[in-house]
């Protein structure tokens, strides 16, 4: 308590650069803060689970053509798999395979509408990973059709007795299912996220066909696992392999495409998400540490000069019968009184800013509020405090009393310039870091991705009456906005399902492809994708079913068929397809975002406008999208215009008109969120290292001013000496650049790893970042030194 | 209680070595008044210094109630410090972020009086020292004179043998200088604290019972008061 008072005492004092001291310690704080929770909560994903730490999910890993020696993996597998593991592998103590429909828009009697994402899930899935839940029995729900279970969310906005409330999804109509309970809602962390679990024994109300005991293909199931106490996972991979030679008959299958094909391994469930983001966990935990560490540096720098003014207080301490250690604690409850007020100012800047950053990461700074986060938070935090005491600490305690009773100032600088020069090395690695993210970031999203983007509208079909599409079309048509008005399934912005095409003989499959399924006659020109060889949509002869293809496609077909005389005219036969003929080739463009292209070759079917319109009257589930090209130039309002005319056909007036051009760019929100936090970081580090700097220099000057003086009474020029000054420290500067540049470039590698369009990292964005820091220092430097060098030096003796 | 045999101190300068102190000897006894003089640069301040076991010889022995201090670890020099020596400055060097009252308190602090029986002492002091209204100032709102007594009082609380008075009115008027000496004789007479001091002021050296000079880091004289008076 006694200490306390003096250390809050103390704060108030001069020379002790109080202020400064916290702000620069308070930016730091929020900012490791802020990006350490961030990494750890990706560590806390899926953690919530009970005994998450035995649940696994399996992943394929698999070779996607015959001639690609690397295999892919991801999280998810065909149907059969889950059940067929937990009957055939000894260890897997239960399983279950969850299998989305999409993020849906549904209804109740009353007509209120909810939007959530919906799962088939099948009666073990509380069994791996439970949730609480707050009405109803799980197991019995996920065993009857037609029946679903929903979350306290969605409960909540149905109001009281959600139970027993029939639902009824827009994309499906006639599809009604009963809400027979009310699961506690997941929380952010979680990967796999849902709102509403319906029973897998309701599969064949969404898809024409069952592929939940499937053993291969439809791999879209995510299948969890349970293993008994103390399995290891590798262990298990016999079984599995054994498993596959019975139900797949893996042992064909490779003998066919020559080697290793497919294979199932187990990741914990709290790895996986983790997993996705390797690259940028390196990056923001590196940045995170890097920021606290330069503002550690920064403080212990800027403590050590307030310290010299006190090292008489030291000595008299001393007299008075204090030990080295109770010098040390002084100093730790200072340390701790300034940690806690920044720690406090961190938390307003958190606050404060939390809009911003919610914004920048996607969930809520709640989210992250839970033990896996605050635990290793609050050890980092008391490693930071620890060492933000120690040296100073250490420091005061050892000024030797008789040299302190007689004006005592350090001699050396030289632990000065070490704790400056780690500020530099910061500063540089995340200036450097910065620039090249900036330009991989701008090489990205103005990359070409090979189709249009501009003025390009869509607008989803769902709920829309087949009979009144015809009309729609025409009323679009008729805007004075509208260049062209289209149709298509797909657009490019997004991964697309693949299909597999077939050898001629239909008795194996050749490669898989990106399938945009059926578009119409306007559908390229719209998105302006060239075909280069063969006709066009736009001219006769083609018929609903003809197909178009990608280069890519056709080069792998001409080699697969022997086709020496060209694919145009050539018959395929395309998974999920008729066989169809071949109208045309385009030029491959980006399918998905840069970042995650999607490498396969892709294709076009044909169908009529009208063809569309048909299908639709016939089915009124089906959806595809309303392609819409403005003129040029007149852009404005058309999203508006389009709302109202394709409102008219929808009886809740609710569609919803997409810019293609934004979301392309909103593939990219990831990458812009990141870049924006590593400007923050930048922002942070370098105000702390020109505080420290301006730290630096000051004291620098006083501990000097005598020599200042008298050089220039022996005839220096200002300008010499401020030269001098600068040179002096830019000798200092020059290594921790080089040791912050190797840092940046090694991380920098590592993280380009992940990406498919790889910015060169080119010596002159090193050199520019160099010059930058160093002209900052020598800026900073000048004037600090300025105003002291122009001192009158009569003065400047005098002081002493 | 003071025996310095044969002390010696340097400092190494780049070329050559400069002594401080050379085959300095003293001895004192408890409950004397010792003033040493000299001019400036003589070796004063660290001839305290070393006394006060602030700073250590290079060479020689020093024995602090027959306890040798030269091979004393920096453990037992704190027990010293917290129980038979204090001291007093010319620039006073009180803690500026203490008040008063906390600036004499601290000693006995570090020496593990419990609180109750600190405001007591502490209070008791001031009271001696007419400085009850000042108790709760800073250091920055007192007069020179003030700030001495209160580093006096720092000095004395925590009822030293030995006090080290390193020029205690070097920074103070005349008139202020006799209070301060005045009380340093009393506390001497009144309570037998062994007091050394410097002093550039020959009238206040004459406060003490023996006047050691010293020149050039060696002992010139050694007189005891009484015959230097004779002299004159
Ligand atoms: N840390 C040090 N390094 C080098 N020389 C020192 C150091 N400390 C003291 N000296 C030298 O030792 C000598 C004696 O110093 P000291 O402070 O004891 O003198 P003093 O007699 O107290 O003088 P004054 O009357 O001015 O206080 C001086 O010449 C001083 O320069
Ligand atoms: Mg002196």
């Amino acid at each position: 308590m006694y200490l306390l008072k003096i250390a809050f005492r103390n704060l108030f004092q001069k020379q002790q650069h109080s202020i400064t001291r916290i702000i620069s310690l308070a930016a730091g704080l929020a900012f490791g803060i802020l990006m350490l929770s961030e990494v750890f909560y990706y560590y806390s994903f899926d953690s919530f689970y009970p005994e998450a730490s035995r649940v696994y999910v399996v992943q394929s890993n698999a070779r996607l053509s015959d001639d690609n020696a690397e295999m892919d993996v991801w999280d998810r597998t065909s149907g059969a798999i889950a059940p067929g593991m937990k009957d055939e592998v000894p260890g897997v103590e239960v399983a279950t395979r969850l299998n989305s429909i999409g993020n849906l828009i549904f209804y109740t009697a009353d007509q209120k509408s909810y939007k959530g994402r919906c799962v088939l899930a099948d009666e073990y899935v509380y069994d791996v990973i439970p949730r609480n839940m707050l009405v109803g029995n799980a197991k019995e729900a996920m065993l009857k059709p037609s029946n679903c279970i929903i979350s306290s969310k969605i409960a909540a906005s149905m109001g009281d007795d959600a139970v027993g409330k029939v639902i009824e999804f827009r994309k499906y109509p006639g599809v009604q299912l009963t809400v027979a309970g009310v699961f506690e809602a997941l929380p952010e962390n979680s990967n796999y996220k849902y709102d509403v679990l319906i029973s897998m024994s309701s599969i064949a109300q969404f898809f024409d066909w069952d592929g939940s005991t499937n053993w291969l293909g439809n791999d879209r199931y995510y299948s969890c696992v349970k293993l008994d106490a103390g399995v290891n996972p590798k262990d298990l991979a016999p079984a599995i392999r054994k498993m596959q030679e019975k139900h797949q008959d893996i042992i064909k299958l490779e003998q066919d495409h020559g080697g290793e094909l497919l294979k199932y391994t187990l990741i914990p469930i709290q790895k996986v998400y983790v997993s996705r983001i390797q690259g940028m966990v390196i990056i923001l935990s590196t940045i995170a540490l890097a920021v606290l560490f330069v503002s550690l540096m920064n403080y212990v720098l800027l403590t050590f000069s307030s310290l010299i003014n006190r090292a008489k207080s030291s000595a008299v301490y001393k007299t008075c019968g204090a030990t080295a250690n109770d010098l040390k604690k002084i100093i730790f409850t200072e340390s701790f009184v300034f940690f806690v007020l920044a720690l406090s100012a961190a938390l307003v800047i958190l606050m404060a800013v939390k809009p911003l950053v919610e914004n920048l990461v996607a969930h809520s700074l709640e989210a992250t509020l839970n033990q896996y986060v605050l635990w290793p938070i609050v050890g980092v935090l008391i490693i930071f405090v620890l060492l933000s005491s120690y040296f100073p600490g250490r420091f005061f305690a050892n000024i030797p009393v008789s040299a302190a009773f007689r004006n005592y100032k350090q001699k050396k600088n030289k632990w000065k310039l070490g704790l400056l020069s780690f500020q530099f090395i910061g500063a540089s690695f995340i200036l450097t870091l910065l620039v090249v993210v900036t330009l991989q970031y701008h090489k990205m999203i103005n990359a070409d991705h090979g189709y249009r983007s501009q003025g390009v509208y869509y607008c989803s079909t769902n709920g829309i009456d087949g009979s009144k599409l015809n009309m729609i079309m025409n009323e679009l048509r008729k805007l004075p906005e509208v260049e062209k008005v289209g149709m298509g399934e797909e657009v490019p912005v997004y991964q697309q399902s693949g299909n597999n095409i077939y050898s001629q003989d239909g008795k194996k499959d050749l490669f898989n492809i990106a399938d945009f399924y059926s578009v119409d006659e306007n559908y390229l020109s719209i998105l302006d994708i060239d075909v280069t060889n063969g006709r066009d949509f736009s001219t006769s002869g083609i018929n609903n079913n003809d197909v178009f293809i990608s280069k890519k496609c056709a080069e792998l077909l001409k080699i697969h068929n022997h086709w020496e005389d060209g694919v145009i005219g050539k018959e395929i036969k395309v998974s999920e397809h008729q066989r169809s003929t071949i109208k045309g080739v385009f030029d491959d463009f980006i399918i998905g975002s840069i970042v995650e292209p999607d490498k396969r070759p892709s294709v076009f079917f044909y169908q009529s406008e009208e063809g569309f319109i048909r299908q639709k009257e016939k089915y009124p589930s089906m959806e595809f999208k309303l392609l819409v090209q403005a003129k040029t130039g007149m852009e404005a309002n058309i999203r508006n215009k389009i709302k109202q005319v394709v409102d008219m056909a929808l009886p809740n007036k609710d569609a919803v008109v997409r810019s293609l051009e934004d979301e392309q760019f909103n593939g990219y929100q990831a990458q812009l969120s990141f870049r924006n936090g590593m400007l923050a970081g930048n922002v942070v580090v370098f105000l702390i290292t020109i505080i420290g700097l301006i730290g630096y220099t000051s004291t620098e000057t006083t501990r000097r001013s005598k020599e200042l003086a008298i050089r220039r009474i022996s005839g220096a020029s200002i300008s010499d000496l401020i030269v001098n000054f600068i040179l002096e420290l830019q000798y200092l500067v020059l290594p921790s650049l080089l040791i912050g540049l190797g840092l940046a470039w090694f991380i920098l590698t590592k993280w380009m790893e992940s990406f498919a369009q790889k910015m060169p990292l080119q010596w002159w964005i090193f050199l520019l970042c160099s010059i930058g820091i160093l002209l900052m220092v020598a800026i900073i430097a000048m004037i600090k030194y300025s105003r002291i060098a122009s001192r009158n030096p009569v003065e400047s003796l005098r002081y002493e | 209680m003071i025996q310095l045999n044969d002390i010696f101190k340097y400092y190494d300068n780049k070329f050559q070595r400069s002594y401080v102190l050379k085959d300095f000897c003293l001895n004192i006894n408890e409950g004397e008044f010792v003033s040493i003089m000299g001019p400036s640069g003589a070796g004063k301040s660290t001839l305290l210094n070393i006394i006060g076991m602030l700073d250590v010889a290079d060479d020689g022995e020093y024995f602090f109630m027959d306890q040798p201090a030269h091979k004393l670890s920096d453990k037992k020099k704190v027990e010293f410090h917290r129980n038979y020596v204090g001291f007093i400055f010319q620039a006073f060097h009180l803690i500026d972020e203490m008040t008063v009252a906390e600036n004499i308190e601290t000693p006995l602090i570090y020496k593990g009086v419990k609180s109750k029986e600190r405001k007591a002492m502490v209070a008791d002091l001031l009271d001696r020292f007419n400085m009850v209204a000042k108790k709760d100032l800073f250091p920055a709102q007192l007069s020179g004179g003030q700030q001495q007594l209160v580093g006096i009082a720092r000095a004395i609380i925590s009822k030293p043998k030995l006090l080290l008075a390193d020029e205690p009115t070097g920074n103070l008027h005349s008139d202020q200088g006799k209070e301060i000496m005045k009380l340093l004789k009393k506390l001497n007479e009144e309570e037998g604290i062994t007091i050394i001091q410097v002093t550039h002021n020959e009238e206040f050296a004459q406060y003490g019972k023996r006047i050691i000079r010293i020149e050039d880091g060696m002992k010139k004289s050694d007189l005891p008061v009484a015959t230097l008076l004779e002299q004159v």
